[in-house]
Order: structure tokens, then C-alpha cells, then sequence
């Protein structure tokens, strides 16, 4: 307790707090090489992240089935949710286990899948390649080992083909039914954690320098860019061991990115960067915001989508184009927000926004607005906060324990601003610490309501002032914060600091700051391409190599 | 405290013998048909199992409107207190206050690990600022649940539903989740809750027939799976192996499940699902089904400890039944005092437990009732919201525990240590404890006065 009281007074009473935030570890220096060591600029010695098991996302579980399976295949909807943990299902699933209730569903699931492929005889018989009926048969394990290679993304062993034989076997015995034997043992395939997981262990190549193996790469490049497991190319690849070699490598990853779901995948990564996820269940005082429908907050999703999908897969240009950019997509949901007329249904239009100032880029979208709104009232700290910690990559510790949060009282007879009083709350020393770094940023944005309509007046008539101060600059409203925020260069580095997060499935710390500072150059030296980015970030020393996963006993 | 500690098979595991291979199909309440004549003890002795309960409640009260002014055997309230609700069933309600957090402070995250695991929470990848925590220790419905099935096995080791639909995805697990498994190295160990009354239902109650070769197909299934999980494990660091830890525990529990008859439960309609009317959440109408869902898993022998999420950790769940426009945590720190609303939906929401314990009182069981046989606990992981305070913390035990528990108490331990709150309700589920909970949540005292 007062570890965290004494830090926070000690943030809130510094002058040069923001300074201090802002720091090189936003900034791209190339580490200093020193006897074949990496340091990044502040002196720590690179170690790449520990190798560890990812549980498969459920839009990964219904590719890998579909992969298996083919077409047609209902995928069972009521599997374990995705949840996240600092912004990204990635980091979550490489954390969380297989609860009771979670190995029912996948068990549930399993049966589903395998009943709708052994319902048909033609799908069955086409699916196992031998005599129908028979199960000891080397046929039937050559099927075993083909099967179960694809579907754990690595070679069997010997011993593995051994026991899963043994018990489509046993299984055929006890079912009375060569096929159901063959189709229960399946089930065992697939509840295994060599599928339910994507099983990094990593390996020790030349100079003892620990990496992931070859077929490890594979599947990390191909569940990174296409949520999917390996293709046939990228399986030859990894049978002949090409996949260490960073050429290789980035070849691939360029192959890939021209898969349609290269698309669909990193547009996932941009939803869990931008929390765009929570758009799906969009809750909104319907009496005060008469344009809601109940398709406006998927669309706005989509909207901002769109914009991305534009930005890296039409445009290719300076990613940081999102947060100015006028050009964008519309449909009647979103188009009755930006009171614009003469758009109806759900398809998208592209349109140039007015240059008033008003509209640009990705921060003044409406989903974005009322993403970081409450459910009847705009948050200019909720809107601050996500910019500074996720635009910025600026932490803000959370309020020290005690102190009265609650704004103060409005006085009935003189009205006040939303504005006015966080300005009064933040008169408290132990609340401006935090919430000037927040709240101005936020203040930039007040022309938009909570679901991101164009506003002169808030809700009592009082006129909306957007001028702010934000890192010591001037702005007047949203055009210009937008174009400074877009020019911060802790902006373009944290950008690429989240997706070397999201890819790697873990936080950068100290050990592996010299890796996410060399993406952060590559970045900057592409012109902040995405794509160039994401090919930076695969031949990246902290996303080929490994640690070994530490054995010391953690005692709770 | 290790309630691993399996006990081999003894006489009380006679109910597997009794019902031999076969499902039963027995009425309402399950256990009717197992007890000896006077009605109070099963035919062979043991006691009608108790149950565990954890029903949790997110952001807080509002204090003047929740304590009882007197302290001591029958509490009383007046007419504007949160507790009213409670008062017809106050024979089975025990007030705990002035227990405190001892645990490092952090608004929500160290409140709710204390309430619910009696130990602090863990901050996940300590690199930034920005928290995002588990709770290190199992909560308390997963300590009881390891000690029932220690004893005789229920077919669920535990049961978890959930009311409100917010979840907090920013802070990490215990703003999504109630249930835990505790977390040594950071990796997230939960029980997820189950929110959808329809799929509730699906998964208790219209579970089909399948006969006892498939099942042995099943098991032998799992047995596979579980040899890959151990041959694994043998190749990964000390994190991995406890991740698949869990997972060999889970398809286990899948594994014992196939070989316990369950009894076949008096299967209730499906109650389909509450979506939102002109964007309301339909609170009080899912609250009534999923505490109908419970108490019927309850009364059937479906498992002994369970847990209800009625709305997590800073929760942003509407009250818009008492005209609350915005979500509850942001309503905390925007409603100025005296903090009606605030007051107005704990008081609604204390009428929601009401609703659930009465449905277990109205359950006959023996000579007595469901409530009789359940010791639950009640919580939220602040004293009040708008100061993220976690000294004076809400607290309810509610049950006879089987008749371990008094009932109609208020007991005031000013500045105790909050385990005390848990460990009281572990101890009135039969909890064999002499002490419970971790690090400066250790204690050795529970509230005595609750106890018979």
C-alpha cells in the first residue's frame, strides 16, 4: 500500500513527469554490438522471450479444423471465449489454461466436427484413403501418421503413430465398428494439447544461439498472418529446415500477406489494438441518441476497419495516415452520426470528409468516440487514457487508495461543463498528476458526443471549448491534435512496439527492449509502412529466437 | 493449507455402490430417498452434504445504508437500509462488518482477490505501469469444491453462473471472472461463469442420453489425451507444465463424471434466453432463472460448491431501474453524495440474493430446507466505490451450514483482518480448517460469534 501511494506522489509532484514517460524506450536506437551481444540503448543485454504454448484463438480452432476437413463444416459456436489481457487475445492465450468447463466445450466440439464428417461414408472413406471397415491395417496407420502430422503442424513420432493405433484398435473392439474406432481416436487428436495449443519449445541451432525450429516458424508465421495453421508450401519448407534462415522467412511472410486472409487476420490484430471488439455490444442511451440502430455499433467496428484494411492493404502508405486522413467508408448507420444525407443501407461508400477540421482520421470516428464514452456521457479522460496508453505507450498508474473520486457537485444555478469540473477536480494535486495527462487530451475531443456526433453545445446549452494544451503544444480542436499526435514520434514507435506484443504473444520488457527498438527503426526506415512492419517484425531477432522455458520451481 | 490431499474411498463413497450402474431417476430433492427415517441423516449415517456458496457483487455499498445500527443477535434495519430485502430471511443471514484488506492496496484488484481467495492478487508481466492482474490464490468456492470432492464425488467439481452481462477486459482476469485457480508464475487459471441461462440450462439439464459404451469410448478418449498432456509436460519450463496441469485436472473431471451415475435431475423447461428491452438489461429476470437454474443443480446433487457472479469486479452494469443513465463504476465516481442511486442498486440488488435464498428455503430437503444445508458468501471488492475504499468491507453469510451456522447475527471485529469473512463460511460448510488464507490474508480467528 505504500509502496504505491509513496510512487504516485512521487509521479504527481514531478514537473518533468511526461518527459520522463516519454523516454528512448519509444525511441529507435540501434543497440550497441558488443562481443556478439545485443543491448539495447539503455544498456540492458537482449534475451529473447521464453518459448511457450499458445492456446489456439477460436477463429484459429475453426481454420484448423476447416484445414483438416475441408468444406462443408459447420464449426460448433460454443467454444471457449478469447479473452484478452494488455489489450490482445495473443498475450491472453499465451497465458491461460483448459478449465473443466472449457474441456466439456472442446470436447463437445470435437464430437460435432467429427459426427458431421462421419455422417457422410463418401466424406468418411474419402477422409481415411483405406478400405472402409478396417482399422489394422498399415493403411490405416500411414492415414494416422499423415492425419495427426497435419494436425498438430509437426512431424509424429514413431511411438505416437504407435499408441494412436493401439487405440483406434481398442476403440474399433469396444464400438463394434472399424470406423467409429477410427473416428473416436481422432477425437483424441483433437482434444490433444498438440492441437489445442501451438507448442513452442524452441531449439538449439549453431553458435548454441536458442531459436524456434523450423516447423515451430511456421507455425508462428502462419497463425500470425493468416490465423491458420501451416500451408503446403510453408509444411516443405519446414520438413526441409529453411525456416530459421530470415530470407526464407520473410519470403514467406510476403506470400502470405497476399492471402485474402492475411486481411481478416491482421484486421484482428487492429481491433484488439483499438478494443474495437467492445463495438459488438454497443450500449447507448437510446433516448438521448436517436441515430442508434441495432447495427450501428458493429458498423462502426467495421468502419474503422475499413480504414485500416485501406491504409495497409490498399494504400500501403505512412500507417500513421490513419489518425489524419479524411478519407473513409460510410454506411446509413454511421452516415446518420455524421448527419450526412442521401445514404441508405447497410453497404459502404467511400467519402472525403469536409476539411473543417473537424473530422480526421481514425481518433474522430464515431466508434472510436463512443468506444471511450460512457453509456449518456462523452469521458475526456477515457478518451485521453486510451490515446496515452495506447497510441503513446504511456502508462498511467491507477488513483491512490482513499481519495474521493467522485467529481464535484454541479451547482444548480450556475451550469457547469464537463470540461469545467474534471478542470476543478484536477485543482487537487493528487488527482492533476495523472488526469493532466489524460483529460487534455481528451478536452481536444469534446466536439463529439458519446456515440461520436458533432457537437457546439453539450446537453445544458453550455458551448463546448476544444482548445487544449497537449505535451506542451497548442491545439484548437480535433484537426490539430489529430496532426499532432500523428507527428509524435513515440506515436509511430508504439505502434510498432503493439504489434511486436501482439506477435510475440508477450509484453516487451528490459530483456528484449533492443529487439522492439531495431522494429521501431525498420519501421521508421520503411516510411512506417504496416506492411513493411510486419515483415520487419518476422525476421526480428526477438520474434526467430528463444529462450528456453525456465525450470525453477515459482512458489506462490 | 493443501486440501489435494486425496482420501481413498471409504464408506461414504456409497453412493456410487447404492446406485449401482444405472441413472436413477428420482424427484425432487434428490437426497429424500437416501435418508433414514427421522429424515435428517442419509440411511447410512452421513449427514446431508452441505454446499458452498460464493455470490458476489461488484463496486461496493454505501455504508450508512448497509450496517446495522445494533450489534449482536437479531439484526435490524430501518426502512431505507440496503438489508430490508433480507429481513424475512434474516433466520439465515449473518452480517459481518468491519473486516479490512490487509493485503497491498490497488482500487478493485486487491478488494476482490482478499474477498474471494483471502490472499493478494498478482499482477501479470510486471513491465508497465498499467495493471492487469489474476488472483494468485484459488477463491474460496474452488477450496471448498476440492475438499467435497476430496470426499465423495459430485459429478461438477463446482458451478458457475453469472448474472449481469459487463465484463472488464482492460484489468485482466478478476474483472471478467469469479472463480480461480490460483496463478503461480502469472499464467491465468479461471472457471469461466456461464452466463446465457439457455446454455445453463443446455449443459445441466439436456445433457441426452448417451449409454455406457460410448461413455467407455469417451474415457478411453480422455485417457489418451491425458497421456499426451503428461508427456508434454515433461518438455516444458515450470509455467507450461502447471497450464497443463489444469488440463489433465479438467479432462479428469470429464473422466470421473463418466463413471459417477448421475442422478437424473427433474429437468426444468429451458428458460431461453433475456435480451435487453429497449436497452435495458433484463437483471431481475435473468437473476430469477439462473438462481431457479442453481438451486435445482443444488437440490439434485449436481455438485456442492458453486459460484455466482451477479456482476464482476467495477462493474459497469446499467441500474436503469433506478435511473441510473450510465454504468455502475462510472456512476461511483460521477454521482455526487449522498449517492442515491449507488444506494437504490445495492438495495435492488440485495433484493436479488433475497430472491435466490428464498428459492432455497422454499427447496424442501430432509426435515429442513436447501437453505438449511448451504453456507454462502456474499462479498464485493470495495467498502464504497467512489473512494475504492477496502477497510469496513460488505459482508453476508447466509445458510445454517447444516446447522454449524447461527444465523441472524451481527458481528462487528473493527479493523479484522478480512479472511476472517471467508473462513467463517468455509467453516460452515464443514471446512476441517484451522486456519485459512495467504500472506497478510493468513488468519487463524474466525468470526466465532456466527458459528454454533
Amino acid at each position: 500500500m505504500e509502496s504505491m501511494y509513496s510512487r504516485f506522489m512521487r509521479y504527481s509532484s514531478a514537473p518533468l513527469f511526461v518527459s520522463l514517460f516519454a523516454v528512448a524506450s519509444c525511441v529507435g536506437i540501434i543497440g550497441d554490438r558488443e562481443q556478439g551481444n545485443t543491448y539495447s540503448s539503455t544498456g540492458a543485454l537482449f534475451v529473447p522471450a521464453e518459448a511457450t504454448l499458445h492456446r489456439l484463438t477460436r477463429p484459429q480452432l475453426r481454420n484448423a479444423w476447416l484445414d483438416l476437413f475441408g468444406e462443408p463444416l459447420a464449426a460448433p459456436a460454443d467454444l471457449p471465449a478469447d479473452d484478452v489481457l494488455y489489450n490482445f487475445s495473443s498475450i491472453a492465450a499465451s497465458r491461460s489454461t483448459i478449465s473443466p468447463v472449457e474441456a466439456e466445450k472442446y470436447e463437445n466440439a470435437t464430437y460435432a466436427v467429427l459426427d458431421q464428417v462421419f455422417a457422410s461414408a463418401a466424406r468418411r472413406d474419402a477422409l481415411i484413403g483405406c478400405p472402409a471397415g478396417v482399422v489394422d491395417d498399415p493403411c490405416v496407420r500411414q492415414f494416422i501418421a499423415a492425419f495427426t502430422t497435419r494436425a498438430w503442424r509437426r512431424p509424429v513420432t514413431d511411438a505416437e503413430i504407435d499408441t494412436l493405433h493401439a487405440l483406434a484398435k481398442d476403440l474399433a473392439g469396444q464400438l463394434g465398428d472399424g470406423a467409429e474406432g477410427i473416428k473416436f481416436m481422432l477425437a483424441a487428436v483433437l482434444q490433444s494439447p498438440h492441437f489445442l495449443f501451438r507448442v513452442d519449445i524452441g531449439e538449439t541451432g549453431p553458435a548454441d544461439a536458442y531459436r524456434y525450429s523450423s516447423w515451430e516458424m511456421a507455425s508462428r508465421l502462419s497463425f500470425l498472418l493468416i490465423d491458420a495453421p501451416p500451408d503446403e508450401a510453408l509444411r516443405t519448407a519446414a520438413q526441409k529446415g529453411e525456416l530459421t534462415d530470415p530470407e526464407q522467412i520473410r519470403a514467406h511472410a510476403e506470400r502470405l500477406l497476399e492471402d485474402p486472409r492475411a486481411r481478416t487476420t491482421l484486421v484482428r490484430f487492429f481491433r484488439d489494438f483499438m478494443n474495437l471488439s467492445k463495438l459488438d455490444h454497443l450500449d447507448k442511451l437510446p433516448e438521448k441518441f436517436p441515430q442508434i440502430t441495432a447495427t450501428l455499433g458493429p458498423s462502426m467496428r467495421v468502419q474503422m476497419e475499413r480504414m485500416f484494411e485501406q491504409n495497409v492493404f490498399e494504400r500501403k502508405g505512412d500507417f500513421r495516415d490513419l489518425l489524419t486522413t479524411r478519407d473513409t467508408y460510410v454506411n446509413e448507420d454511421v452516415a446518420r452520426v455524421y448527419g450526412m444525407d442521401g445514404i441508405s443501407g447497410l453497404d459502404w461508400v467511400p467519402v472525403t470528409l469536409p476539411d473543417d477540421g473537424h473530422r480526421p482520421g481514425i481518433l474522430t470516428t464515431p466508434g472510436f468516440l463512443a468506444l471511450n464514452a460512457h453509456k449518456s456521457q462523452t469521458s475526456p479522460t477515457h478518451r485521453g487514457r486510451f490515446i496515452r496508453v495506447n497510441l503513446f505507450c504511456q502508462d498511467i498508474p491507477p488513483p491512490p487508495p482513499g481519495i474521493n473520486t467522485t467529481l464535484p457537485e454541479p451547482d444548480p444555478n450556475t451550469p457547469t461543463t464537463l470540461r469545467q469540473r474534471l478542470d476543478e477536480h484536477r485543482t487537487n494535486p493528487q488527482c492533476s498528476g495523472c488526469h493532466d495527462r489524460m483529460d487534455p487530451i481528451g478536452f481536444a475531443l469534446e466536439s463529439f458526443d458519446a456515440i461520436g456526433a458533432y457537437r457546439e453545445t453539450d446537453e445544458n446549452g453550455m458551448a463546448i471549448d476544444t482548445q487544449s494544451i497537449i505535451d506542451g503544444t497548442e491545439v484548437k480542436g480535433p484537426g490539430d491534435a489529430a496532426e499532432l499526435i500523428a507527428s509524435l514520434p513515440n506515436v509511430g514507435a508504439c505502434i510498432a512496439r503493439r504489434f511486436y506484443e501482439h506477435a510475440g504473444a508477450h509484453l516487451a520488457g528490459s530483456s528484449d527492449e533492443a529487439a522492439v527498438e531495431t522494429l521501431v527503426d525498420d519501421f521508421v526506415a520503411r516510411d512506417y509502412s504496416f506492411q513493411q512492419l510486419v515483415l520487419a517484425l518476422v525476421t526480428n531477432d526477438g520474434y526467430r529466437l528463444a529462450s528456453p522455458a525456465s525450470t525453477k520451481e515459482v512458489q506462490p | 493449507m493443501n486440501l489435494k490431499k486425496r482420501i481413498q474411498p471409504s464408506r461414504r463413497l456409497f453412493l456410487r455402490g447404492m446406485l449401482g450402474g444405472a441413472a436413477v431417476a428420482v424427484g425432487l430433492p434428490l437426497f429424500d430417498f437416501m435418508l433414514n427415517n427421522h429424515g435428517e441423516r442419509l440411511a447410512e449415517g452421513a449427514e446431508i452434504p452441505t454446499r458452498f456458496g460464493l455470490w458476489f457483487f461488484g463496486n461496493g455499498v454505501h455504508l450508512p445504508t448497509w450496517t446495522p445500527p445494533t450489534v449482536g443477535p437479531d439484526w435490524n434495519v430501518p426502512g431505507d437500509n440496503a438489508l430490508t430485502a433480507l429481513l424475512p430471511l434474516k433466520e439465515y443471514v449473518s452480517v459481518v462488518s468491519g473486516l479490512s484488506v490487509k493485503t497491498s492496496f490497488h482500487p478493485h484488484h486487491s478488494g476482490m482477490a482478499a474477498v474471494c481467495s483471502g490472499g493478494p492478487h498478482l499482477k501479470i508481466d510486471d513491465v508497465r505501469d498499467t495493471i492487469v492482474s489474476t488472483m494468485k490464490y484459488p477463491s474460496i468456492d474452488q477450496v471448498a469444491a476440492e475438499y467435497f470432492q476430496s470426499q465423495v464425488k459430485s459429478p461438477y467439481k463446482s458451478l458457475e453462473a453469472s448474472v449481469t452481462r459487463f465484463r472488464g477486459t482492460d484489468e485482466g482476469t478478476q474483472f471478467q471472472y469469479l472463480s480461480h485457480n490460483g496463478s503461480s508464475g502469472g499464467e491465468t487459471n479461471v472457471n469461466p461463469s456461464e452466463e446465457s441461462p439457455h446454455a445453463f440450462f443446455e449443459r445441466l439439464f439436456n445433457t441426452g442420453t448417451t449409454g455406457p459404451i460410448i461413455a467407455k469410448a469417451r474415457g478411453s478418449v480422455l485417457d489418451a489425451v491425458g497421456g499426451q498432456i503428461k508427456t508434454l509436460q515433461g518438455k516444458l519450463g515450470t509455467k507450461d507444465k502447471q497450464r497443463l496441469e489444469q488440463h489433465l485436472t479438467s479432462i479428469s473431471e470429464i473422466q470421473s463424471r463418466l463413471n459417477i451415475p448421475t442422478a437424473q435431475c427433474t429437468k426444468p423447461g429451458d428458460p431461453g434466453d433475456f435480451p435487453d428491452l429497449a436497452s435495458n438489461e433484463q437483471i431481475a429476470e435473468k437473476n430469477k432463472v439462473m438462481s431457479d437454474l442453481m438451486t435445482l443443480a443444488l437440490a439434485c446433487g449436481l455438485t456442492r460448491s458453486f459460484s455466482i457472479q451477479y456482476s464482476t469486479c467495477g462493474s459497469g452494469a446499467v441500474f436503469w431501474m433506478v435511473g441510473a443513465t450510465d454504468g455502475q463504476h462510472y456512476m461511483n465516481h460521477t454521482e455526487p453524495a449522498p449517492y442515491t442511486k449507488q444506494q437504490e442498486a445495492v438495495r435492488f440488488t440485495m433484493k436479488q440474493l433475497a430472491y435466490f435464498l428464498d428459492k432455497l428455503k422454499g427447496t424442501p430437503e430432509g426435515t429442513g430446507n436447501l437453505l438449511d444445508h448451504c453456507s454462502i458468501f456474499v462479498s464485493s471488492e470495495h467498502a464504497e466505490g467512489w473512494s475504492h475504499e477496502q477497510k469496513d468491507m460488505p459482508m453476508l453469510i447466509c445458510g445454517k451450514g447444516g446447522g454449524r451456522l447461527k444465523g441472524n447475527v451481527h458481528a462487528r471485529i473493527p479493523d479484522g483482518n478480512v479472511s476472517m469473512g471467508p473462513f467463517t463460511a468455509l467453516l460452515g460448510a464443514g471446512l476441517p480448517l484451522t486456519a485459512f488464507g495467504h500472506e497478510e490474508g493468513y488468519v487463524t480467528s474466525p468470526v466465532s460469534d456466527l458459528l454454533t
